[in-house]
């Protein structure tokens, strides 16, 4: 009897152990994202107090309206940046990606074994190696300081190329045969049977493709000098440095800049933790 | 229908005309710079200089020979940021790995048992910080660390102690002889990086067969001996990976010390890829900032390579 009450005990305590440890990460994951959107709300001279408090004592949304009016920062003109960006990465990456996967895994041709593996070999090169003559390339083409910069070096993505050939590969030749014998131009069997059968693929470079693009800050950093063209990461830095006596505007310009990913993390959530734990791609 | 023979040329045509340009814009794009990153190794090469005619080199721009790596253990005061960016970068690196796999390897296991619908929820969360935006999160973590309005100091003191003085500017602040400075960047990095891993480790327990545990528990075995003698030789594949990646992007660490420190205090958090930035784009010397690239990336292929080998195994189930 004392061993089989002993045991449920025993049990109770592991289980209630465990909920406490996940409730800790809980709170330590949540709490910045927390901190940072309260400290958003509050005043300019709240913000500084010692003590600091937690809850804004006067909750205002005069941050966000500040840096809405403030004419040196055009908000709508850095958001169409990095939209501007990310979507072209996003569209160029999903088409050359799906199209070179589509050519990799349904067609025969000369050299195709080394063309693959020279791309495959892009996954090794470390950015910062290559970032460098990269700029001096980008000088020579003159698109050093626009957002064109941004987009053509990162117009074939290796991963992607890899990941949609092996989607290919799983969709039945004989649809592709059905196109061909009703005539259908081979660019026209990738476009009207092969594409529509990449959605979720497609879907899950793009979301990764998106919000690599919209993050990115190193590269960015080096292409871009001229205010107007910055995209949202170094308005973020730039903020925090010229109004760094006023932290609460730098709390809410950081808000703003992660409420886009978060919305779309939580649209899309399953499907980007699944993407990670099987890709194992950041 | 057309003869095999000419369906076939129209589909060989077909792949061609769209690899040419693939293969063409790799070159430009990636096989150009590569082969350019090593040249510039070995050039004194400035983009303020006009230099010679070909791509800058020559003249102005001459060519050193081995100089920039010979360089980097003279006592030029570049060269001393640099190798102390190097101790930086494997102290980083070397700090990060163990206590990201020490809170990701229990939490798995501890999410991985919770009920399904809470398992969900908490890797949701959990993965979260690893979406969004370094700069934003090294600008709210700045704020925590602040030493007067930050929230950590204040809950410091809550407790009844001391805080630091300054968690980020303050050159003589060590803990275990480790800078405060870097120990905060390796919070924050942890805080932003662990969900990725966490999955990842969720993913691998998911997939070890639940009669292995079984196995091992009619026959006596209690939780830390299935830990220790089961699960862990299991997930050593996944351990594999996990620690490439994680070392990978840990040598290559950037943002947060740009953002947080700017390197400082006394480049006590200046890693090499700020270093390479920094001379490459703040003061022009872009040879000497090619050859610490092309060291760095030797660092890279090496821990990759001895990790292969050191944690490769043959574990079939």
């Amino acid at each position: 009897m004392a061993t089989s009450r002993s045991i449920p005990v025993k049990q109770l305590l592991g289980t209630s152990a465990r909920y406490a440890v996940l409730g800790l990460g809980l709170l330590v994951t949540v709490l910045p994202f927390v901190y940072v959107m309260l400290s958003s709300l509050k005043t300019p001279s709240e913000i500084i107090k010692v003590p600091p408090t937690f809850f804004p004592a006067q909750p205002t949304w005069s941050n966000y309206t500040t840096i809405f009016n403030d004419p040196k920062v055009p908000l709508a003109l850095f958001f169409f940046n990095s939209i501007v960006v990310a979507g072209a990465r996003v569209a160029i990456t999903l088409f050359t990606s799906s199209l070179a996967g589509y050519i990799f895994a349904r067609y025969e041709f000369g050299g195709k074994g080394v063309m693959f593996g020279i791309i495959m070999a892009q996954i090794m090169i470390p950015f910062q190696m290559i970032m460098i003559p990269l700029y001096l390339i980008l000088v020579q083409l003159g698109l050093i300081d626009t957002l064109w910069g941004l987009i053509i070096p990162a117009m074939i993505d290796a991963f992607g190329i890899f990941m949609m050939r092996q989607f290919i590969e799983g969709i039945p030749r004989e649809l592709i045969d059905a196109g061909r014998i009703d005539g259908a131009s081979e660019f026209r069997i990738y476009r009207d049977l092969i594409l529509p059968q990449l959605s979720a693929p497609l879907a899950s470079l793009g979301i990764f493709t998106f919000m690599a693009t919209w993050n990115d800050y190193l590269w960015p950093l080096i292409v871009i000098t001229t205010h107007e063209r910055r995209t949202l990461p170094l308005l973020l830095t730039w903020y925090s440095s010229s109004h760094g006596s006023r932290p609460s505007l730098t709390m809410a310009a950081s808000v703003i800049v992660l409420l886009p990913i978060i919305v779309i993390y939580v649209l899309f959530q399953r499907q980007i933790v699944a993407n990670a734990a099987t890709t194992g791609f950041k | 229908m057309a003869k095999p023979g000419t369906v076939q040329q129209s589909q060989r045509r077909f792949a061609y005309s769209i690899m040419t340009p693939i293969m063409i814009y790799l070159m430009i794009f990636s096989l150009l710079p590569m082969i350019w990153a090593v040249i510039l190794g070995f050039f004194d090469y400035s983009p303020a200089r006009v230099g010679g005619s070909w791509f800058g080199l020559g003249d102005t721009n001459p060519f050193v020979g081995i100089k920039n790596y010979v360089a980097m253990f003279g006592d030029s005061q570049p060269a001393t940021v640099f190798r102390k960016s190097v101790y930086n970068t494997f102290l980083f690196a070397l700090l990060v790995l163990p206590l990201n796999l020490a809170i990701t390897i229990p939490l798995a296991i501890i999410i991985e048992r919770s009920h399904v619908r809470l398992k969900g929820f908490f890797r949701a969360v959990y993965f979260l910080p690893t979406v969004t935006s370094a700069v934003a999160v090294a600008l709210i973590w700045g704020a925590i660390y602040n030493p007067q309005a930050g929230l950590l100091n204040s809950f410091i003191r809550e407790l009844g102690m001391v805080p630091p003085k300054a968690w980020l500017t303050d050159p003589r602040a060590y803990v275990m002889g480790i800078p405060l400075a870097m120990i905060a960047l390796i919070i924050t990095h942890l805080w932003q990086d662990f969900g990725y891993n966490l999955v990842i480790f969720i993913a691998a327990l998911q997939g070890i067969p639940q009669n292995l545990r079984e196995a091992a528990m009619v026959d006596g075995a209690n939780e830390r001996q299935l830990f220790w003698h089961v699960t862990l030789p299991l997930l050593q594949p996944t351990m594999l990976f996990v620690c490439v990646m994680t070392v990978l992007s840990s040598l290559q660490m950037f943002v947060l010390a740009q953002v947080m420190t700017d390197g400082g205090p006394r480049e006590q958090t200046t890693t090499m890829l700020m270093s390479i930035y920094q001379n490459a784009f703040r003061y022009q010397n872009m040879g000497w900032a090619a050859a610490m690239s092309l060291v760095l990336f030797g660092i890279i292929m090496v821990f990759t390579v001895v990790q292969f080998r050191l944690l490769r195994s043959d574990w079939e189930y």
